[in-house]
């Protein structure tokens, strides 16, 4: 039995003892094989969002610093993380968020963005370069950058504070520039500093697997970052006599996640298939569409088939997941249950109804329960 | 002097060939041959000339239309034969659509040539049970619906009541000649004093092909799922939506729909569609299809998502009308993007 690893299993002459030996290495390589697999999953900075929140206060009291303790973190990353300690909730929360809206946008389909444990978040589906793999990278770079902006503009962070944006060229003159921006530029930096940390300390030789993953993954991160910077947007104040519009002030606002998760789900559709030339670049696989820009999103191998559950491609397959009977879509009970069926069950469904205004001033409802149809695939 | 021509006097055929009579007498048989026919269908064509060229002709037109009114959808009726043979066998909303397209594909082709004289048995719609009581009076050369009617029940078969897929099948086919009979318009001409409209000339026409195509991508659409029981009383099987059917819960009753008891002109289907998604026997498959990014790559594609490929397109543009009398236009070329979807 030939399990690929150079190891054949070879008989003895005698008969029985020859059954022995040769199950004897079968049980051997079996447990070589598990272990190895055990290895394989790879910790990301995701696990940051995992985790309960870091206190900053943590780090005021002079306790041992966190940053060896957390987990998935790569060399450089740890290195950040004692240089900028108080950014690390913000990464945190970066992360949850980019999760979050990966969620929404993905609740919908065969995989839904469903997270498996702490240390590697989402499994071993991410091992794969698919387009799943792609999209997960761009929204969780532009979650970070996304939480970092916002705190600079707080003044959460030490090492930043508003925007010291240029006023943009196109506005007009008598409106005035200034306000507290979100610091995307500070955002952005530390963004790409940070995620693409792990993928910049190592490097593979050319043409292997691990090179053109390492060159996908950096690509997604930044298409990521520039959604979030392309999606920001000029806002304004008007705050003259009574509330007037003579006097404006304005300034640069980032746009809500849901736009740049939006935005990142067009990409994921027209994603370009890649693959890498002789010179280890990554290139198209058919070179007569388009190329992809640096806004758009990269993969390098087909997805795994997500209606089943698969072990080694971390699929969790779609067995018990809610399907809409009416749809022809993706979340449609046909393409969601890939033809295995579905049962009909009825659920009980608590919801506020009747909700009245008292003076003065909060809102009171009551609750309804009613009976829907769910409807589960098998 | 010509003779006056009142529009009810039967068109001959005119030999517009320069073949002697035996070679067009034989040419005919050929074409019938060619196509695939039962016995008696093939008798019924070589009788007659016309029959082989308008069976064609029918042919043509129910399948472009098809594969028009099922140009954005994931099912694209190909004509591949393999795939339609197979839908054919099943009793698919495709396959109560194919159905009715044919048939009234036929009804309609059939009934055009009678009007244009390609057929020697027929001629233009005698309109019996029509009054002349008013100032007006029928002439024309209308569509002769009733011959074509008769014609198509003939051709495509009686009423069988050997199994469910048998009877569907022929509801389908009849719901396809209903739609064309529900589709007869009547135009006029005014020929008066000046113009006016105290003398008219009216004729009946069906509608063109495009609206019945439309109507029945419609009914399509509305398809009412049926499965069959057997009646206590006569011990029949008849055609039901499924009260009658042992089933775990009480079934819902289909949007649209006030009543379970099926319509006459509504299409029936036994099973439910695939969804043409991956390449089966049925289809193949939406890889590579054209689609129209903002509409519809998120069906059609089934989430596999598309490529995209620039290209440039010439087209006229800036048209302007010369004297006397002809349109010039300029050629303006500009960059186009295709989307395909992968897989």
């Amino acid at each position: 039995m030939n399990l690929g690893l150079g190891c054949v299993c070879r008989p003895v002459s005698w008969p029985f003892g020859s059954l022995l030996d040769s199950r004897h290495c079968v049980f051997a390589l079996t447990l070589l094989t598990l272990l190895m697999q055990v290895v394989v999953e790879a910790n990301s900075w995701w696990s940051l969002a995992m985790n309960p929140l870091l206190i900053p206060e943590a780090y005021i009291i002079g306790a041992q610093p966190l940053c060896s303790q957390l987990v998935g973190l790569s060399q450089g990353q740890k290195k950040l993380c004692q240089l900028y300690q108080d950014h690390m909730q913000y990464i945190g929360e970066g992360a949850k968020t980019g999760i979050r809206e990966c969620q929404y946008q993905f609740r919908h389909r065969r995989w839904n963005c469903s997270t498996v444990d702490n240390s590697s978040v989402f499994g071993r589906v991410m091992q794969i370069g698919s387009r799943e793999t792609a999209f997960t990278y761009a929204i969780s770079a532009a979650g970070v950058v996304n939480a970092v902006s916002r705190a600079c503009r707080e003044g959460e962070l030490s090492s930043c504070g508003c925007s010291r944006a240029a006023r943009p060229k196109d506005l007009p003159r008598d409106w005035l520039w200034g306000g507290c921006g979100d610091n995307l530029n500070y955002g952005y930096r530390f963004s790409k500093e940070f995620v693409d940390a792990r993928e910049r300390e190592k490097s593979y030789p050319k043409g292997t697997y691990e090179s053109a993953r390492l060159l996908m993954n950096l690509h997604n991160n930044e298409a990521g970052r520039r959604t979030v910077s392309d999606l920001a947007h000029v806002s304004c104040k008007c705050h003259g006599v009574s509330g007037s519009c003579s006097l404006k002030t304005c300034w640069l606002q980032l746009a809500d996640f849901r736009k740049v998760g939006d935005a990142l789900k067009e990409k994921y559709d027209s994603a370009a298939a890649m693959k890498l030339n002789a010179r280890g670049k990554l290139v198209q696989m058919h070179s007569k569409f388009n190329a992809p820009t640096s806004h758009d999103l990269v993969y390098i191998e087909s997805s795994p088939d997500y209606c089943l559950k698969n072990q080694s491609t971390g699929s969790l397959g779609t067995v018990g997941r809610l399907c809409n009977k009416t749809s022809e879509g993706m979340d449609g009970c046909e393409l969601m249950c890939c033809g295995r069926g579905y049962d009909q069950y009825k659920a009980q469904i608590v919801e506020r109804c009747h909700c009245k205004f008292h003076w003065c001033c909060y809102v009171k409802c009551k609750r309804c329960t009613k009976i829907v149809d769910q409807f589960v695939c098998k | 002097a010509r003779n006056m021509l009142t529009g009810n006097e039967p068109l001959s055929i005119l030999p517009l060939n320069s073949l002697p009579e035996e070679n067009v007498g034989r040419a005919h048989y050929k074409l019938c041959d060619r196509l695939k026919l039962e016995k008696k269908q093939r008798r019924m064509c070589r009788r007659d000339p016309g029959v082989a060229e308008t069976l064609r002709e029918a042919i043509t037109m129910s399948a472009l239309e098809c594969q028009y009114q099922f140009r954005f959808e994931r099912w694209n009726c190909t004509l591949e034969g393999r795939h339609r043979a197979n839908i054919l066998k099943r009793g698919f909303k495709e396959t109560a659509f194919l159905y009715a397209v044919s048939s009234a594909g036929l009804t309609h082709a059939m009934a055009k040539a009678c009007s244009a004289g390609r057929m020697e048995r027929c001629t233009c719609d005698e309109a019996p049970d029509l009054e002349n009581r008013k100032a007006w009076q029928w002439g024309g050369c209308g569509d002769n619906l009733k011959y074509a009617n008769k014609f198509v029940k003939d051709f495509l078969g009686k009423r069988s009541n050997k199994d469910l897929r048998a009877r569907v099948d022929m509801h389908n086919t009849n719901v396809g000649m209903k739609v064309i009979k529900a589709g007869v318009e009547t135009t006029c001409k005014c020929h008066g004093v000046s113009g006016s409209c105290t003398v008219q000339t009216c004729w009946r026409q069906l509608l063109p092909f495009h609206e019945i195509g439309k109507q029945l991508k419609s009914r399509y659409e509305a398809s009412v799922k049926v499965g069959s029981s057997t009646n206590e009383a006569t011990g029949e099987g008849e055609i039901s939506t499924g009260r009658g059917l042992p089933q775990p819960e009480p079934p819902q009753p289909l949007p649209g729909l006030n009543d379970q008891i099926p319509r006459t002109m509504d299409l029936l289907h036994i099973e439910d569609s695939p969804s043409f998604c991956r390449p089966s026997k049925y289809s193949s498959g939406t890889a590579a299809r054209k689609c129209y990014k903002d509409k519809n790559c998120d069906a059609i594609c089934c989430g596999r998502g598309h490529n995209t490929q620039s290209r440039e397109v010439t087209r006229p543009c800036q048209c302007q009308v010369r004297w006397c009398c002809y349109v010039e236009c300029k050629q303006c070329t500009q960059r186009e993007e295709v989307y395909t979807c992968k897989g």
